[in-house]
């Protein structure tokens, strides 16, 4: 295994840039998800990694040894892509072997290397088997098979849960955590599912407009986002935004009153800010005092032990809540919401957190 | 639904096309097959003839000898096509799906656009270019220092054949690219790229992966040029009249049965021996298509992705 850095890369589609000036490493061993919405660039960045895009400036280098001018078989690298890409021609064995065979592997090696990875995917019994004889789940692990079989340095993951159902997502998700655990293996991943971002990952790379927004472990980039691009993507329902300006003591919310906070140093009296709260840190409480503002129910969604209100405040800002057990809240019900202050989040006119 | 109302609905949707079918193909093939059973007395009636025509046809000197003609004529010119057509078509197939071509859609019509021109034009204008008199072929030559290398083709007993399979080849080359180039098309781009990065090659991958998922549309190629090519007439008629000359030596099945049917100068049309010929064209297209159903086809594999 070996660890992957990449240095002020970049990409260009003609005029269009897909990719600015990413820095980024993966330490040797670690699980990297790249995450953003579609369009961010996460897919090129992984295919640059993979060799299957020219890029246009920087450089990736795998394992200390600069890779930009290798082919994608010279690299060291084994991907598993979203639609599976098994050739549908060949079985099950001769699909994980395939590369290896190109390589000019002796037989023998092939058929151990194969009876191998078919071991620690229980994929024993379908080796005769054509992809279309099998379900999804088990192309998917086929899939992974032949990136095994390859050794890499390197596992580059495009997507491969997105074709499958929720049960079954659930399901590979734990056994690709397992296999990461069990081969030791650097893997960089690429999602559009927080989910998966958040449960698979030693370290998350929020992208956005094919740039690095933020990157760091998980629950760093939930408790602290360092903008309200990553506060947005990060974590479900979405962090409430509500805008507002700097004021002696607090933010003022406008028709919603103030809310009185200590400002980070240096914010200047006047300046539009946005405050965010997660929904899971808002709680439904009748009465006045501290963080609470008035609020109408909009709508109710249950989810069994928790659910989320809708909730439209005096301003006509909308923010979600979450609650738990039972309420008897409905829709048009006048109530309050409380804001926990030690989970408030600041961000200034620019997007960025402040303190 | 109840019975009555489902089968008037039936006859409503199925009705025009069972009736344009068994009018315009069923009626005349079976009719066809009827007739080579008589033969015509000079008297006009008919007569029950059993095989007679076709004992005939394989046997007396004076039929059999143009009937073997035709059918190696007909021969040749499938195989001509089957190994020059097929394989261009294929290459070009190949070269249009490039990733990085440029002007894909200008190739793609530029190519296609002798099969949608009347094969009357093309014979046409081929008999002019290779005219020994006045054609620009043997200019064209000329030009490259080649111009001993012209001959009049299609004067020439030994290359008419060869060079009007060429011409049919040139004017029907895009129905093959297309239907291949559909195929490639169809063909993931993720699986070209999973094998790249199992080290393989553009030509590799072409030959390893897309090659072996196209074979299915190859096949329907090949059948397509065999039925096509053994119901060929129009070209050879176009060019080289009905008596697909010189000396018969571009003569085919269609042409053979054109002039035995409706008789051609000195010939008189006969009927019942050319409903023979039709029947023996329709025997060997059979026998051409079932082969390729039962030995070919079903060791295809379908894919789908």
């Amino acid at each position: 295994m070996a660890e992957v850095v990449i240095g002020k890369l970049s990409k260009s589609f003609g005029a269009v840039e897909v990719l600015k000036d990413i820095d980024l490493a993966v330490e040797d061993g670690s699980f990297v998800v790249l995450v953003g919405p579609s369009g961010c660039g996460k897919s090129t960045l992984l295919r640059s990694i993979a060799g299957l895009e020219p890029v246009t400036g920087g450089s990736i280098s795998i394992g200390g040894r600069e890779v930009n001018g290798l082919a994608p078989a010279q690299r060291g690298i084994a991907m598993v892509f979203q639609s599976y890409a098994l050739y549908p021609h060949m079985d099950v064995a001769a699909n994980m072997g395939f590369g290896l065979k190109f390589a000019g592997a002796p037989k023998a090696e092939i058929a151990a290397r194969v009876q191998e990875a078919a071991r620690i995917l229980q994929l024993e019994p379908l080796l005769k088997r054509r992809p279309r004889e099998l379900s999804g789940g088990q192309r998917q692990r086929v899939a992974i098979g032949r990136a095994i079989v390859r050794k890499p340095q390197v596992f580059l993951f495009d997507e491969p849960l997105s074709n499958l159902d929720a049960a079954l997502r659930v399901n590979t998700r734990v056994e690709i955590a397992r296999l990461h655990k069990m081969l030791a293996a650097t893997i960089v991943y690429v999602t559009h599912d927080q989910v998966e971002a958040m449960t698979l990952a030693d370290k998350i790379v929020v992208m956005n407009h094919g740039r690095i927004e933020q990157q760091g472990k998980p629950l760093d980039l939930y408790y602290r986002p360092a903008n309200l691009f990553v506060a947005g993507f990060i974590g479900s329902p979405a962090m409430n935004f509500l805008k507002g300006e700097a004021v002696a003591g607090g933010v003022g919310l406008g028709a919603d009153g103030l809310i009185s906070l200590p400002l980070p140093p240096g914010t200047a009296p006047g300046a539009h800010v946005t405050l965010g709260i997660r929904p899971e840190h808002m709680r439904i409480a009748a009465g006045e005092g501290g963080l609470r503002l008035p609020a109408t129910v909009d709508l109710v969604e249950r989810l069994g032990e928790t659910g989320f209100v809708h909730l439209r405040l005096a301003s006509g800002a909308v923010a979600i809540a979450e609650i738990r057990g039972e309420t008897g809240l409905k829709t048009g019900d006048r109530t309050h919401v409380a804001l926990d202050p030690a989970r408030l989040h600041l961000f200034g006119a620019d997007g960025r957190r402040l303190g | 639904m109840p019975q009555g109302a489902y089968l008037r609905l039936l006859l409503f949707f199925l009705g025009p096309a069972v009736l344009v079918y068994t009018l315009f193909s069923i009626y005349p093939l079976l009719a066809t097959i009827l007739n080579s059973f008589y033969s015509r007395q000079s008297d006009g009636s008919h007569l029950w003839a059993g095989l007679g025509n076709f004992h005939t046809l394989l046997l007396d000197p004076t039929w059999s000898g143009p009937f073997w003609n035709a059918l190696k004529n007909n021969v040749i010119f499938f195989l001509i096509h089957m190994s020059v057509q097929n394989p261009i078509g294929l290459l070009l197939a190949a070269l249009l799906s490039l990733p990085r071509l440029r002007f894909r859609a200008t190739y793609r019509t530029l190519i296609f656009m002798p099969t949608m021109l009347s094969v009357v034009v093309i014979g046409f204008v081929w008999q002019l270019i290779l005219s020994p008199l006045w054609g620009i072929a043997r200019m064209f030559l000329n030009f490259f220092g080649l111009g001993f290398l012209f001959a009049p083709w299609l004067g020439v007993e030994s290359s008419a054949l060869i060079t009007v399979s060429l011409i049919s080849v040139w004017q029907f080359v895009g129905i093959p690219m297309i239907l291949i180039y559909t195929a490639l098309l169809a063909i993931p781009d993720e699986l070209i790229d999973a094998a790249t990065v199992d080290g393989l090659n553009q030509f590799q991958a072409f030959m390893w992966v897309k090659l072996p998922l196209i074979w299915p549309t190859i096949g329907l190629v090949s059948i397509l040029t065999f039925v096509n090519n053994f119901n060929a007439f129009d070209l050879i008629y176009a060019m080289k009249g009905a008596l697909a000359g010189p000396n018969f030596s571009t003569d085919i099945m269609g042409t053979l049965f054109y002039r035995t049917f409706f008789g051609n100068q000195l010939q008189l049309g006969n009927p019942a021996m050319g409903s023979a010929i039709a029947t023996m064209m329709l025997i060997i297209i059979l026998i051409g298509v079932m082969a390729y159903l039962f030995l070919v086809q079903r060791r295809i594999q379908r894919y789908s992705f």
